[in-house]
């Protein structure tokens, strides 16, 4: 394979963007789908409406809140798993990927007392099997000589869980949140349609749907889209900033 | 042969065995002694010689107290007490790093992990001292994966010294290093056996001639014919053949043949 710098995958991805806009202009002209140019006046309306801030913000909150709890249950499973009492429940947890939560959706109702709650409890249900999945298998990496370094520095049980599983893989719980920040902000609008007097970017969705305002639907799609690969990006820069060393490469 | 004394009897294993779904290691015996020269603080180079497969990580792991055998035991330290994890350093073939501390970092944990408390700035100096020594000095903020095999192999052995562990094992220490690294190894080691009188480093590899250039005791772990598990066969006295402690000692031909014959008779 070619190697290529940054800059040039950077020009690369703009001459892709603009021929693909250019292609889907000319087949979209006169048709359902609006046009890149009858969205960009959509955004530029949504954008300059204090409303859209609202739900953004409604969106963010709940994103921001779900992925925090998620993330310490999903830890607080992980960790325990190293006890043998606890293993099972961290399997049975990674299959429950395999759960749909629409069978599931009047049972959360029952059991939540209101709307927010509802999609809090939806949220981490939903992202919870997934993070586990990804840290039970950074801890099953782990290699054994990392404890046995332990054992000869004398470390104790608690220690070497701290140093080998909590510290040591700190780097890689943050770039487990990155990559599954993807699930919850994909989530979000399908849990805030379930519940619509908070608002929320879904709300703004489903209400445009339901008047076939495409050109509002799909500049909204773009928010999100861009947003996320935003997200995405300031997390990858946050995990090279506080861990240094994940950017470097073992020397032969 | 060179003036010395054989002392005190500072590590002994006994009938040590081992099996899994095979026998690995079978009725391991084997001591080594405080060995002691006038006028000279000198501790001892031991290794244990055997073909790869053989079952020396497994053994390497027993003498670090990491895995219990299925029967016998080692004993270390003039009270001879059975070993237990911790009191004997262990350098692996990898040279087993924390990637995510700093070398400074990882080199005070080594402090951390010492019986003999020291202030901070104590234990400081003394790293800076080793990495001095070393030729480390200029790495101590670089992280492991920055520096090269040999330097990681070099912070590995020290974080052992600073736990105050006499006894120090290194698996394979010249696997997969050019002839010149090989030497500077050669070099660091003895050196290290020369900081205290009773450090002991035991060597457990499958290259013959390295390991008794620095040696003054072999043993050869090696299957017996018609019996199942690996053994001690064979226990090589360099210092009683005058073959230890001597800088050019593979250039000399009595070595040189010593490790021809030995690599028929493993």
């Amino acid at each position: 394979m070619v190697a290529i710098t940054n800059r040039t995958f950077a020009l690369l991805v703009v001459v892709n963007v603009i021929i693909a806009l250019v292609v889907w202009h000319f087949l979209a002209d006169g048709g359902l789908i609006p046009t890149p140019i009858k969205i960009g006046k959509s955004m530029l309306v949504i954008l300059s409406t204090s409303d859209f801030y609202d739900n953004l913000f409604i969106s963010l909150g709940l994103t921001f809140k779900g992925m925090g709890y998620s993330i310490l249950i999903a830890l607080l499973i992980c960790y325990l798993s190293l006890i043998p009492m606890f293993k099972p429940l961290a399997r049975f947890i990674v299959k429950c990927r395999y759960l749909t939560l629409t069978g599931l959706i009047f049972l959360f109702t029952l059991l939540t007392s209101n709307g927010h709650n509802l999609k809090m409890s939806l949220l981490i249900f939903g992202i919870v099997p997934f993070f586990v999945t990804s840290l039970l298998s950074i801890i099953d990496a782990i290699n054994e000589q990392e404890y046995e370094l332990c054992k000869t520095l004398r470390m104790n049980n608690w220690q070497t869980l701290l140093e080998v599983v909590i510290i040591g893989k700190l780097d890689q719980v943050l770039e487990v949140m990155r990559q599954n920040f993807a699930i919850a902000w994909m989530m979000i609008t399908m849990v805030e349609g379930l519940n619509m007097s908070e608002g929320g970017l879904g709300t703004m969705l489903i209400k445009s749907n339901k008047y076939i305002d495409l050109g509002t639907v799909f500049a909204i799609l773009v928010i999100i889209f861009s947003l996320g690969v935003c997200f995405d990006f300031i997390l990858k820069s946050l995990r090279n900033w506080f861990f240094p060393y994940t950017k470097l490469q073992i020397r032969k | 042969m060179i003036l010395h004394n054989k002392e005190d009897v500072i590590l002994k294993v006994e009938n040590v065995s081992l099996t899994y779904d095979r026998p690995i290691l079978r009725d391991v015996n084997f001591e080594i002694r405080n060995i002691t020269r006038p006028n000279m603080e000198q501790g001892q180079v031991v290794s244990l010689i055997g073909r790869s497969g053989i079952g020396k990580t497994q053994l390497f792991k027993i003498l670090a107290g990491l895995i219990k055998p299925n029967e016998g035991v080692v004993k270390i330290y003039k009270d001879l007490h059975p070993v237990k994890a911790g009191e004997m350093g262990i350098v692996p073939q990898n040279y087993i790093l924390f990637n995510h501390r700093s070398i400074l970092d990882n080199l005070k944990l080594g402090l951390r992990g010492s019986m003999e408390k020291i202030s901070e700035k104590d234990g400081l100096n003394l790293i800076n001292e080793y990495a001095e020594k070393f030729g480390l000095r200029e790495h101590l903020k670089k992280y492991p994966m920055q520096l090269s095999g040999g330097q990681r192999q070099r912070v590995s052995i020290i974080q052992q010294i600073l736990t105050g562990n006499r006894f120090i094992l290194l698996d394979e220490p010249f696997s997969g290093l050019d002839p010149i690294i090989k030497d500077k190894v050669l070099e660091l080691l003895v050196s290290i056996s020369l900081i205290n009188e009773l450090n002991t480093l035991i060597i457990v590899s499958h290259d013959i001639e390295n390991s008794m250039a620095i040696s003054d005791t072999a043993y050869i772990l090696a299957n017996q014919p018609d019996k199942n598990g690996a053994t001690i066969t064979e226990t090589i006295d360099l210092i009683e053949m005058g073959l230890c402690w001597n800088p050019d000692i593979k250039k000399n031909s009595n070595f040189q043949d010593l490790v021809a014959q030995m690599k028929y008779r493993m």
